[in-house]
């Protein structure tokens, strides 16, 4: 009987064998402390970590930190896409605006979003403008050359049978262009997301009054290595559910819905 | 060779290819050199203070100041040491894993969530803790690349192997080939786009990771050149470094990586048996 239970529960270890890595780290975690002799500040214990969370829900402050963190996203990613699209769909159409702005543009997108910390801070201060600076910044470069490449893929022949039918200026746009660069502008869209959360947490820990990041830098002067943990953690799992929620939801809706992209079953 | 006509018409194509090959050259330079002017006329005609927004011309005088002085070859060899030694560990250990999860079913349902997970924490949030265990400096800088490297090229690599024609594989079996030459005789080389891709994605991020790493974990570096140049309102040295980054990081994509992508791909006959 007994021995059957085992069993049962080695089989369904088995079956889903993507939690022992997990069992793993936490086992190690636990023993660790209790085996060798690891000062607090390099390791904290499993419990301790756990009180901390416990302690910044119930007091406000890992809330807050969270909704400060993602209010500066939402913004950035809202600013920087609604230059990056329009720019982008211009630049697609035009040979001539693209011969123009693409060696600049190019050179401006290798500098990268982080490298314009330094002047963001000394511009607009130490706070949340030179953040919001950088990951606007960040995602207005990233969404760019999507937005060109979805409008580029555009099939000619589209093209050519939409003027014919009579379409002019506006209809272009609403019954060509933007239904057919759809899926690269989602794509460009997450892309530039996973860029600008980078940019954020990075821009928070240098030029941040608050935010996740500027916890975590925060921290690490005082040795709290537990917040430091909480805040890694909390990174991960917002970008998980920010991904898994948001964006494959969005591309269910639009793109799915409007039969660009058929659902692979 | 029936004469004039013919020739005159050739020769007005070439003329309109060279004149088309040329206006996106005169243009681009058009675009560029007008940011500059518009840069130099508002930090000439305003009355912004130097140290808060320099003009090219300054940024010119402070970029041979640095080399002169010697700082910035320095820097730039720092930075570019620590990005390679990260990049070469990532690539490394990316690749194993991703070789191990891609020929390997098993191994795969094992370590994917975990890594997912790990894929997650990105590696800017990794840096503090690093820093708490090792300091400011090398080590923490390198693990942090080696971090951002790792992922991109495991997975790129994992789903290019196992995109890998079972077809294929079981051929070369069955003429005899042992496992290690089934991997190097049709794994590897079926599999070698998506490794190139995974590689050019991470160090892409890891490029970024250098900046932001140097900036927070470094005493030496372009990085920490553009970080505390700011902060003793030496902005001209900023913008330099900058210039720099942007410059440093073409030179890779443009010079290495792209065509290290077009080289391997074609030397191994990817492209062109497909075109055949």
């Amino acid at each position: 009987m007994r021995r059957n239970s085992t069993r049962a529960y080695i089989a369904n270890l088995v079956a889903s064998p993507g939690a022992i890595p997990f069992a793993l780290l936490i086992t190690a975690w636990i023993l660790i402390p209790l085996f060798i002799n690891v000062p607090p500040y390099a390791l904290p214990k499993i419990e301790d970590v756990f009180g901390q969370v416990v302690l910044g829900i119930q007091d406000g402050s890992l809330p807050r930190d969270i909704l400060d963190s993602l209010e500066r996203l939402l913004l950035g990613f809202c600013i920087g896409n609604a230059f990056a699209i329009p720019l982008g769909i211009a630049i697609a159409l035009n040979r001539r605006i693209s011969c123009l702005l693409i060696p600049v543009l190019t050179f401006l997108q290798s500098i990268g979003g982080i490298a314009w910390v330094p002047l963001a801070v000394l511009w607009l201060g130490i706070g949340p403008g030179a953040v919001l600076f950088v990951i606007a910044n960040q995602i207005f470069f990233s969404s760019v050359y999507n937005t060109v490449n979805g409008v580029r893929t555009i099939p000619l022949a589209l093209h050519r049978a939409i003027l014919c039918h009579g379409a002019r200026g506006v209809q272009i746009l609403s019954e060509l262009v933007l239904p057919g660069a759809l899926i690269q502008i989602l794509v460009g869209l997450r892309t530039s997301m996973a860029y600008g959360w980078r940019a954020l947490v990075a821009a928070e820990m240098i030029a941040g009054t608050n935010g996740i990041g500027f916890r975590m830098i925060e921290a690490v002067q005082w040795y709290q290595t537990d917040t430091v943990l909480i805040g890694m953690i909390v990174i991960g799992v917002i970008w998980v559910l920010m991904d898994w929620l948001v964006f494959s939801k969005l591309e269910q809706i639009t793109v799915v819905r409007w039969g660009l992209l058929r659902e692979v079953a | 060779m029936s004469a004039s006509v013919e020739g005159s018409a050739t020769h007005a194509t070439t003329f309109r290819t060279t004149r088309r090959n040329l206006e996106p050259v005169l243009l681009g330079t058009v675009g560029v050199l007008s940011l500059l002017a518009v840069w130099q006329l508002i930090a000439r005609v305003s009355s912004i203070p130097r140290y808060f927004f320099p003009s090219p011309a300054d940024v010119v005088r402070a970029g041979i100041e640095l080399v002169q002085k010697g700082i910035l070859p320095v820097y730039i060899a720092d930075s570019l040491g620590r990005y390679l030694a990260g990049v070469s560990l990532g690539v490394s250990i990316g690749l194993i894993l991703g070789l191990g999860i891609g020929m390997s079913p098993r191994l795969s349902r094992l370590l994917q969530p975990i890594l997912n997970f790990f894929y997650a924490i990105v590696e800017v949030a990794w840096i503090p803790i690093f820093v708490i265990w090792w300091g400011y400096g090398l080590k923490t800088i390198v693990l942090a690349l080696t971090y951002v490297v790792i992922f991109p090229v495991l997975f790129n690599t994992a789903t290019a192997v196992r995109s890998t024609p079972r077809i294929l594989i079981n051929a070369v079996s069955s003429l005899g080939a042992t496992r290690m030459q089934v991997l190097r005789q049709v794994i590897l080389p079926g599999a070698l786009p998506g490794i190139i891709t995974g590689i050019r994605i991470g160090a892409g991020f890891a490029f970024r990771g250098l900046i932001f790493a140097e900036m927070v974990a470094a005493k030496t570096g372009v990085g920490y050149l553009i970080l505390t140049s700011a902060a003793n309102h030496a902005t001209d040295r900023t913008i330099v470094g900058m210039i720099i980054i942007g410059l440093l990081w073409l030179m890779i994509d443009q010079l290495y990586l792209r065509p290290f992508e077009a080289a391997t791909i074609e030397r191994w006959g990817l492209v062109h048996d497909a075109t055949e």
